[in-house]
């Protein structure tokens, strides 16, 4: 037990293999400082849902396997633990794609999230109704089934629900997915509202670059299993390589892929 | 007329409370199809196991009724707790495809070792309640009634009630609803998936132990009885393979459907009819409605 270090998440230089052969993830650390937001940002098939899912042990789920290096949560390392148990010390994992119960009633899925803890009628009540301060949205539409509510209200469901167990550390994976721009500001001030007011440690996936960067204090970029840049989040959006490939924008001014791959076809006739 | 009419009341009354002896085996069904989204084919294996061993404590080592029951329902316990660890377990990652098809070998050595233990010979179960018409309801409704029907119908009755409350108002049942919805999401908030399935074998065997000892007592403790499972596909694919209220829907309907076409069309095709016209009233359900008129509906947002 080392509750005296700084960081709430440590994982060292692991790597992550599916079926014992499909190499996911090659080398990646990361920190995450008690009650900071942390991204972990990256392309489609880099990595990020891979790291996450080792983190929250449900790579099991998905014959995934840490095969070197290790992580260490609050003290304790993760490798023996089982999703229940790690969401039993404080750590819940809102999964990519809202996963909602469907068939459950708004209030239903809410209070599910509170499933590991043994809390009484009442207690459930008072923390549903502290919930709903931070989900206004959601205390109107308890009543509905999830499944008929608005992807952004899912997505709302599913950090609602994940924080009924009342978490030390959220993982959430690319939360604003799919979302409507104004959606997405709604979700990340949320995210931001919990991680000050009920100081929860966030580490946070993301493709959405620049709206990431901005509500975060530290980023991480991986490409192809691999950290390839770390630093705060504003050395990050000052970057040039960061804001080439991730932002779109270049020196010149803002720069679309046809205008990347014209300079790359440039650059192979030159050489 | 009036002759007619109680005639066709009582074929109807009489198929309907022979319909909730296929709702309480197509219940067991239900439970496990809703946590794990698997037909249980073992289920009728589970009825035939459960209350033979139910007989072999009260015939071979003469423990009392009540006593013989609570082992039996015990050893269901056991049967959830072994199929969860040595079956379900392992099998975590497989497809609900891979599943079914275990569900089909766990069925073949429940019925072998049921039979291993306790013999091939057709055992009688005296529950105490005749199968013959109550003289009460005989004498006043002028309708023959089995004393056994009516028992099994408020058996079934209690069990839904019950079932009901359990899913819609504890927590484990609020766990329950969970993972039928979505296993993963539900693991990830820390619902022990494993207690789950535990729970919901070991609850699907009881209910195959009271399904069993209403059929074992009309119609012997007995090896057919496993083929009883196939009498609730019909119920299940018209009540909805998810629905609590529609296993019991569906078995009224086919109890009373069953019956009725027996008696008035049934003589037009030589008879026998009962054995078949479930299924095609089913196939009119695939082709129409097939999420049963209960089940839950496939919810696709566009």
């Amino acid at each position: 037990m080392n509750n005296s270090s700084p960081n709430i998440l440590d994982i060292k230089n692991i790597e992550v293999r599916y079926d014992n052969v499909i190499l996911a993830l090659h080398d990646v650390s990361l920190k995450v400082p008690k009650g900071k937001v942390v991204a972990l940002l990256g392309a489609n098939g880099a990595g990020k849902s891979t790291t996450l899912k080792a983190v929250s042990t449900m790579l099991a789920s998905e014959r995934g396997k840490v095969t070197k290096g290790s992580i260490d949560y609050d003290g304790n390392s993760v490798e023996k633990q089982t999703p229940s148990q790690m969401v039993g010390l404080g750590m819940v994992q809102v999964l990519e794609g809202r996963r909602c119960f469907g068939h459950l009633t708004v209030e239903e899925n809410i209070i599910s999230g509170a499933y590991s803890r043994k809390l009484s009628k009442g207690d459930i009540n008072q923390e549903l109704e502290k919930i709903y301060t931070y989900f206004i949205r959601l205390k109107e539409r308890r009543k509905s089934q999830a499944a008929f509510t608005s992807g952004g209200e899912q997505q709302m469901i599913a950090v609602a629900r994940a924080m009924m167990a009342k978490p030390k550390m959220l993982l959430l994976d690319e939360p604003t997915m799919g979302l409507a721009p104004q959606l997405v500001a709604e979700i990340f001030n949320i995210v931001k509202e919990l991680n000050q007011k009920e100081e929860v440690s966030i580490l946070l996936a993301e493709q959405n670059t620049n709206i990431a960067l901005k509500n975060s204090d530290y980023g991480y970029i991986i490409e192809t299993g691999k950290v390839m840049l770390e630093g705060t989040a504003q050395s990050l959006l000052n970057d040039d390589k960061v804001k080439e490939l991730y932002l779109g924008i270049s020196k010149k001014g803002r720069k679309n892929f046809r205008d990347v791959l014209k300079d790359e076809s440039l650059n192979k006739r030159s050489n | 007329m009036a002759n007619e009419l109680l005639f066709f009341m009582e074929v109807l009354v009489g198929g309907l409370l022979a319909g909730t002896m296929y709702s309480l085996v197509a219940l067991g069904f239900v439970l496990i199809f809703k946590a794990s989204a698997t037909f249980n084919f073992s289920q009728g294996a589970m009825v035939f196991f459960s209350v033979l061993a139910f007989c072999g404590f009260m015939q071979d080592f003469n423990i009392p009724f009540v006593l013989a029951f609570i082992l039996a329902a015990l050893l269901m316990v056991v049967v959830g707790l072994c199929t969860e660890r040595f079956v379900l377990r392992p099998l975590m990652n497989a497809s609900e495809d891979t599943v079914l098809m275990a569900t089909i070998g766990l069925g073949y050595v429940l019925e072998g070792l049921a039979q291993a233990a306790w013999g091939v010979e057709v055992r009688r179960l005296d529950l105490g309640i005749g199968d013959f018409p109550v003289p009460w309801i005989a004498d006043n409704l002028k309708l023959f009634i089995s004393a056994l029907d009516i028992t099994a119908g408020l058996v079934a009755a209690l069990m839904i009630i019950g079932l009901f409350l359990l899913f819609k108002y504890t927590k484990i049942g609020l766990g329950l609803r969970a993972v039928a919805d979505d296993a993963g999401a539900a693991s990830s908030i820390g619902i022990p998936l494993k207690h789950i399935m535990l729970l919901v074998w070991s609850a699907a065997g009881v209910v195959a132990l009271v399904a069993g000892c209403m059929w074992g007592a009309r119609a012997g403790v007995q090896f057919a009885l496993v083929d009883l499972a196939l009498k609730a596909l019909p119920v299940l694919i018209i009540g909805g393979f998810s629905s609590i209220p529609g296993a019991i829907v569906g078995g009224l309907i086919i109890g009373a459907v069953e019956k009725v076409l027996e008696v008035y069309i049934g003589p037009f095709f030589g008879g026998a009819i009962e054995g078949w016209a479930p299924y095609v009233l089913a196939i009119f359900f695939l082709l129409y409605r097939p999420e049963g008129l209960f089940g839950e509906k496939i919810i696709r947002r566009v």
